[in-house]
């Protein structure tokens, strides 16, 4: 249909005149240009008026006013091209390998954007499981630690590469004498590359390898009794009855990471339904291990002899003459029968390194058989190569002034050794050429004249050699972030078989490959894909056997207090000293955050006039403690357990006493930001070093001396995030048993359901089940959609940490240091509670006798309690009493059963902590990310240490409350994947943090609704119940009794008796 | 006009013309404030502004610069905010229901009484204010509407009700008492010669002209505003208690808390009223009006009240045991026993011991003796909620997350501020306003002022 209308633009357009032709011809008037406009000579004279400059003047003050009230925009700069493997939003995983000198594991890397953020064990490949250690997950943040040394040092002073290779490679060469001092090295290519420093140079080449914490003793033993040093493997998960003396294989003995998860398999009573294991600990210092022991026995150091003596003799089925003390006695007698029942299947460990009691350890197992099942002969550890007789030597050297050359590797014994004549031989100049290749110019570092830092282990190639039969990689997983070079590169440029490659040199990559080839014919690129591969075993000579030998000297009775110098679990033998997540880790026993201090046993410290309670304001007693004539004060925390006459205190502790540039968050904080600073100035240490406090016996390494301890004058505040210490009898939070009673009665009698009185139909008195109670609607979360659960068995929980680490690296939990941590406002999601039993329970959470339960007898710890570890996070409530409170209904719950927290709503009213029951809320009492108290310690406040935080979690800000959300993020990126395949989402594919890394598969979480889900099944488990169950809040995470593998006589009576209680009850109705 | 038995105490001493009560009333606003008021003055607004500092380095730096932790979240806040609250129940209790219960020696007290309701309103609303952690959004708490998608409030939280029931009373309170000011303000207007004043005055007094219809519309209007306060002064404590209620804290949980809470409040109110008034009566010469009779009847209503509250204390420990719930049994031995008993006996000794002294007859006709127990009952009525917000938020369900309390200096600069701040105004309020309502204590005189009583006409008369 045609359009006749004609419309006109104007009046000038109907008229058509002629300034409006003119103007129709040219669209774009071309009259004066720009240029020519700008070339007026006249411009500068037109003036702009006073009124129009004060309405632009206004104009623009308000704009910028109105721009400026918006949060300010960071830009994200996109790719212009697109590297391959990363997609922005989306992870790439990385299987490598960790190994720092004390712990190894194979690990998966999780990085974002090329950034590593994340590190779990790898659950498919290497002999450890998927089991890590805190301080394994919190070594990501090693990678932005902004204090490492980013380029060569010369003297101190920024250098080049170039520079420093050619001094270095020329003294090596001219030199008579060039000692390298490592930590064991277990990768083969550095080995080599090692072997080819020794050949270019000259004169003699001595490499000694040095372990803070010694394991020579096990070596020496056995080259005594089978004629071989080394370290054999260990089964765990294979010994029905394992006797640990002074052995923390849970958390810092040897091979935590393997022994954990082979442990956790035998350590859930339902786990193949045949059988538990039953743990005896014979320890002074209450160790995360001795606190899953069914029997502990609170032993000194100097009666390990007696204990060992007395087994043997029980296990040879021998009359002992040996005199132990009566309750050390009861325990042994128990540990012998069970160790007898289990013959070969058993399993003995000792952690002091001494050869006479390895001997007797040796000859133990030698009896039971173990050899060959429990213990892996053939398979040997090729780490803990401690050299420590050699390296006293080499010291010794260097103080004569016998070397012209020392380098050191991953090594600090300048902090370490217990002698200060290495410190004072660099000090004074003793070697000419001196360099360190460690990542931060430490107490050796920083005496050395040459600075040639390594990489960060997730920016570097290496290979590595752990056991007889087991080889594994490690690749790279962000490009190096400064100019450093790695070890194995620098080792081969100074013997001159390789040039500088840079930061993107290949170095490293080709002389592994070429060690791979030599060892393996498996696809290179498959094995580091997988991080490792199974190598064939060397034929060994005929399996070792062992013969007797004369035993070794062993501890003798010393004078006084025997004081024992442990490791704790994050900071170990203090590498991580710099790493601000572990200082602010809970130590799994004690609960003190950011400091070491003195362990007694409580009932001493009350004898000898010591604090037992402490609290914000209230410090702890300080004691001076005097080993080797070297002194320390500290204060003194009470630790049910710790054997009564010893006192222990961590290792790890006091470094950069010198003010050396090791990190940051090394050193304390003042309140209002900044340092403490010491009368000299420099920032001051946290805690105490106490490797002086060591002593060498019979050429091995002592970690337990005897010394004095003197109660001084004042006070010491601690800062622990739990200060009550025992469950106060509450059953609905912690349930226990033991094996008997839970394989022969049956739910009611250790796991009863919490009932409420009731009227039913006919107005009787009814008790129905706390579930079928609700006060209002349930949401609707039940067989709709997805319901997020979970469940934690509390009989395979450890209590090692790692969730609570995982958590905060992968929610940005933000770290508040040590004055906010003591004034009870840490912000983790997760924390594990720690209950000791007190002497008014049978077992934790069970009262002996309700009629004379004494709370204030409840609240103290018993002599050497029981422990039960309880991880606690937000619960998820179906009827979650947070909810209802929130004024703007800030939180809220999803459809999937999910406690949401909304961030941007919550406008701080506090109500919701309030009133959880669980008090899992964590409120932003500061601008964590900003506020200057938090500078020093708080990673999301630095531009380089901000680069680790978890793009998928938002950085919440001040006066927000926060918590546990499940890790949502993970949620929703499963669903998303679930749904671009096309498929429902399976059981196991999401999972959260914390399940992640649980060594002991404690953790399991998974969709409710799912019918056939390992959570549902674990759930309706006749263990299953949930905390708090009688407040009525519905939540959706389940505990599992903890069971215990001991003779609990009190508790199966009260157990028993409840039970029938319970039927007469029924009777009656 | 009123009558009254001839036996009955006068109400107004001496022998008072209605002159000399407008006179008594207005002397102080005429006047030159005497030197002692330029010192109170002072003192209590350097407190104030002290106080201010500490709110604002507050709003500056984070909540984290008070005494707070993860397992308590609330503590000298919201216990400053209940007290005041109580505090501010006084006021609208005497001037409404006392009203509709006809009782004439209201009058003495209720214009100062409402007066410190609305400042110590004031002060307790600062409290839930600061209190939050981004006080910038706490607009949120309205529902209004909005441009956040259907984001509405929360109307199940006790919180949300507390914005209404405390604004609501704030409004009531703040209208009552203005309207009664208005005929006073028109009689210091008639006598002010200052043309400032007399200005001021003359806008305040809303063009009062004193004729029969505006008395009349005045007896009404406060009738009927007494009738929507007194169901106020009942629902604002209660919902006041809701927060602690409705939640499940054992020690919170409970549902005595509402009337407990309203005449714990009227008990505080009452004590708070005995202590400004009886340094105002002697300060501004006003013996004649608020005399030992006001002061024995203000005494009696603690006493009542303190006997309510003690009851609701030993009854609350009586169902903590009878329950055989385990956590409310510990809950109560903890108040009384653990870490905080000294907070329970100070809360026990002067809420339930001291108002029983009241029964003396001599005790409650001694103007320095109530003073005493008033003070101590507003400090025993402060540990009151300490003891329940602090006490049972320290140690409740779990003991992995038992804790202590121990207030920050900023904690104690803002309650001390506060005070300083309430003092301020109800100085301000003491110099300007005319603290008597003066027209209406003159519809009493000739019922119960002395020299009527005593003239023999009286008797004649009834």
């Amino acid at each position: 249909m045609a359009n006749t209308k004609k419309y006109w633009k104007g009046i000038e357009e109907l008229n058509e005149t002629k300034s409006f032709r003119d103007s129709k011809e040219s669209e774009f008037p071309q009259s004066s240009s720009i240029e020519s406009f700008l070339a007026d000579e006249k411009l500068g004279e037109s003036s702009t008026g006073r009124r129009d400059f004060l309405k632009f003047l206004g104009f623009s003050v308000a704009a910028a006013t109105v721009a400026a009230c918006e949060t300010p925009v960071i830009k994200a700069v996109p790719y212009v091209m697109k590297p391959e493997n990363v997609t922005p939003g989306m992870p790439t995983w990385y299987a490598s390998t960790y190994y720092d000198g004390s712990s190894y594991a194979s690990i998966l890397v999780k990085t974002r954007e090329a950034r590593p953020i994340f590190i779990k064990g790898n659950k498919h490949f290497g002999f450890t499981s998927g089991s890590v250690s805190p301080s394994i997950i919190a070594s990501v943040l090693g990678v932005y630690d902004s204090e490492r040394i980013q380029h060569p040092l010369k003297g101190g002073k920024k250098s080049t590469w170039k520079t420093v290779d050619n001094e270095i490679s020329k003294a090596i060469k001219d030199a008579n004498r060039v000692a390298l001092i490592s930590n064991t090295i277990i990768s083969p290519s550095l080995q080599s590359a090692i072997a080819e420093l020794q050949t270019a140079v000259n004169g003699e080449f001595n490499h000694i390898q040095y372990d803070p914490i010694s394991y020579s003793a096990i070596r020496k033993a056995n080259e005594l009794n089978f004629g071989k040093s080394f370290i054999p493997s260990y089964d765990f998960s294979k010994a029905k009855t394992i006797v640990g003396v002074n052995a923390d294989f849970l958390s810092t003995w040897l091979l935590p990471t393997e022994f954990a998860s082979q442990y956790g398999q035998k350590r859930n009573p339902d786990n193949n339904g045949d059988w538990m294991s039953k743990h005896f600990q014979f320890e002074s210092v209450m160790s995360v291990t001795g606190s899953n022991a069914d029997y502990r026995a609170m032993t000194k150091p100097s009666e390990e002899a007696n204990v060992l003596k007395y087994i043997l003799a029980g296990v040879k089925r021998m009359s002992s003459t040996i005199k132990l003390s009566s309750t050390l006695k009861k325990t042994a007698d128990i540990a012998i029968q069970s160790l007898l029942k289990s013959g070969n299947e058993s399993l003995v460990v000792c952690g002091t390194n001494n050869t006479g009691l390895q001997q007797l350890v040796n000859e133990i197992n030698h009896h039971n058989k173990s050899n060959g099942t429990t213990i892996l002969l053939d398979n040997e550890l090729n780490l803990f190569q401690s050299e420590d007789a050699k390296l006293l030597e080499c010291v010794k050297g260097i103080s004569a002034g016998a070397y012209d050359v020392v380098l050191f590797y991953n090594s600090n014994p300048a902090y370490t050794l217990p002698k200060d004549d290495l410190k004072k031989a660099l000090k004074n100049k003793k070697v000419k050429v001196t360099v360190s290749l460690n990542s931060h110019s430490d107490e050796t570092g920083a005496l050395c004249s040459y600075n040639c830092p390594d990489h960060h282990a997730l920016e570097s190639w290496a290979d590595f050699h752990p056991k007889s039969n087991h080889y594994a990689l490690a690749q790279p997983t962000i490009r190096p972030l400064h100019n450093t070079a790695s070890a194995l590169e620098s080792f081969l440029v100074w013997s001159g078989k390789a040039e500088r490659g840079g930061k993107d040199s290949t170095v490293a990559y080709d002389k592994i490959k070429e060690t791979f080839s030599s060892l393996s014919t498996a696809d290179f690129n498959m094995v580091m894909h997988n991080s490792c591969v199974e190598l064939q075993q060397p034929m060994l000579e005929d399996s070792m056997s062992f013969s007797a030998a004369p035993y070794a000297s062993m501890p003798s009775t010393g004078k006084g207090t025997e004081v024992i110098l442990y490791q704790k679990t994050a900071i170990g033998i203090g590498n991580n000293a710099n790493n601000p997540w572990l200082h602010e880790l809970p130590d799994p026993i004690s609960k003190v955050t950011w400091d070491n201090y003195i362990t007694m046993n409580p009932v001493e410290m009350t004898k000898a006039g010591y604090k037992t309670t402490y609290d914000q304001e209230n410090g702890l007693s300080l004691a001076k403690i005097t080993v080797n004539g070297i002194s320390k004060t500290l204060p003194v925390y009470p630790l049910p357990g710790q054997a009564p006459g010893t006192v222990g205190v961590a290792l790890g502790y006091g470094r950069g006493e010198n003010g050396e540039k090791i990190g940051k968050s090394a050193y304390q904080t003042a309140e209002y930001g900044g340092h403490e600073v010491t009368e000299k100035g420099k920032p001051k240490p946290i805690g105490a070093n106490v490797f002086p406090m060591l002593s060498m016996d019979n050429e091995e390494f002592n970690y337990s001396n005897s010394g004095k301890v003197a109660k001084v004058d004042g006070e010491y505040i601690i800062a622990a995030t739990q200060i009550h210490h025992t469950v106060m009898g509450r059953h609905s939070i912690v349930r226990e048993t033991t094996k008997e009673i839970y394989d022969s009665k049956g739910k009611e009698a250790y796991n009863p359901a919490h009932t409420l009185q009731t009227l039913d139909d006919d107005l009787n008195h009814v008790e129905k089940p706390v579930s079928e109670f609700d006060i209002w609607d349930a949401h609707p979360v039940e067989n709709v959609g997805h319901r997020w659960g979970m469940s934690i068995d509390l009989s395979s929980c450890i209590g090692c940490s790692n969730c609570l680490v995982a958590c905060q690296s992968e929610n940005n939990v933000p770290v508040v240091g040590k004055d906010e941590v003591r004034r009870g406002r840490e912000m983790h999601w997760l924390r594990i509670d720690r209950y000791f039993a007190s002497d008014e329970e049978a077992a934790v959470g069970t009262k002996k006798n309700k009629k004379s339960f004494s709370y204030d007898q409840a609240e103290i710890a018993a002599l050497n309690p029981k422990v039960v570890h309880m991880p606690m996070m937000c619960q998820h409530c179906n009827h979650a009493p947070c909810e209802t409170v929130c004024p703007v209904a800030a939180t809220t719950h999803s459809n999937e059963g999910l406690n949401q927290m909304t961030y941007n709503r919550c406008i701080g009213t506090r109500y919701c902590a309030n009133n959880c029951p669980y008090k899992v809320r964590r409120f932003n009492w500061f601008n964590y990310p900003s506020y200057k108290k938090f500078t020093e310690i708080n990673p999301a406040q630095d531009d380089l240490g901000r680069m680790v935080l978890n793009p998928d979690v938002t950085v919440r800000s001040r006066g927000v409350m926060e918590k546990c959300s499940f890790c949502v993020q993970r949620i929703q990126a499963t669903k998303l994947k679930s749904k671009i395949d096309k498929v429902p989402v399976a059981d196991g594919e999401f999972s959260t943090a914390c399940a992640d890394v649980c060594p002991t598969n404690a953790i399991v979480v998974g969709d409710w609704n799912d019918v056939n889900s390992k959570i549902r099944k674990s759930s309706e488990d006749k263990r299953s119940y949930q905390a708090l169950e009688e407040v009525g809040i519905k939540p959706n995470v389940w505990y599992k009794v903890k069971v215990r593998n001991e003779e609990n006589n009190l508790l199966s009576k009260l157990q028993v008796e409840k039970k029938s209680h319970h039927g007469s009850n029924n009777k009656h109705h | 006009m009123q009558k009254e038995a001839a036996i009955r105490e006068p109400l107004i001493l001496g022998h008072k013309t209605y002159h000399d009560i407008t006179e008594d009333v207005c002397r102080p606003i005429e006047d030159k404030a005497p030197k002692m008021w330029y010192i109170l003055f002072g003192i209590a607004l350097i407190i104030g502004l002290y106080g201010v500092g500490c709110i604002l380095y507050l709003l500056g730096t984070g909540v984290g610069v008070w005494g707070l932790n993860k397992t308590i979240g609330w503590a000298w806040d919201i216990t400053n905010f209940v007290w005041w609250v109580g505090i501010g129940h006084a006021g609208t209790l005497i001037s409404a229901v006392l009203l509709l219960f006809r009782q004439k020696w209201r009058m003495a007290i209720n214009r100062s009484a409402e007066a410190m309701t609305i400042f110590a309103v004031f002060m307790a609303g600062l409290f839930p204010l600061i209190h939050m952690g981004r006080l910038w959004v706490g607009y949120w708490v309205l529902p209004i509407p909005n441009q956040f998608g259907s984001l509405w409030v929360n109307f199940n939280s006790p919180l949300l009700w507390d914005v209404f029931a405390i604004s609501t009373y704030l409004s009531v309170s703040l209208v009552f008492w203005y309207i009664g000011l208005i005929p006073d303000f028109a009689t210091i207007r008639d006598r002010a010669k200052k043309p400032l004043s007399k200005k001021m005055y003359s806008i305040l007094s809303f063009g009062w002209s004193g004729r029969a219809k505006h008395w009349n519309r005045f007896e009404l209007v406060s009738l009927v505003l007494a009738g929507l306060a007194t169901p106020l002064v009942f629902s604002v404590h209660s919902i006041v208690s809701f927060d602690f209620a409705t939640s499940v804290i054992p020690g919170w949980h409970t549902t005595i808390f509402p009337p407990y809470f309203v005449a714990g409040a009227v008990f505080s109110g009452f004590a708070m009223v005995q202590t400004l008034l009886l340094i105002m009566r002697k300060a501004m010469s006003l013996e004649a009006y608020i005399h030992t009779k006001h002061v024995e009847y203000m005494n009696i209503v603690i006493m009542v009240t303190g006997s309510i509250v003690g009851t609701a204390y030993i009854t609350e420990l009586f169902i903590s045991w009878y329950s055989g719930v385990e956590y409310e049994a510990y809950a109560f031995l903890n108040r009384a026993t653990g870490p905080y008993w000294w907070a329970y006996f100070a809360m026990m000794t002067c809420n339930v011991i001291s108002p029983q002294l009241m029964w003396f007859r001599k005790l409650r006709r001694s103007l320095l003796f109530t003073f005493f127990i008033s003070i101590v009952v507003n400090i025993g009525m402060w540990f009151e909620r300490y003891v329940i917000i602090m006490t049972s938020l320290h140690r409740d369900y779990l003991p992995s997350s038992w804790s202590m309390h121990y207030p920050s200096p900023i904690d104690i600069g803002v309650y001390i501020g506060t005070i300083g701040l309430f003092f301020t105004f109800f100085l301000l309020f003491a110099r300007f306003f005319p603290v008597l309502a003066l027209n209406e204590i003159k519809s009493i005189l000739k019922g119960s002022g002395q020299s009527y009583k005593e003239s023999p006409d009286y008797h004649k008369n009834h």
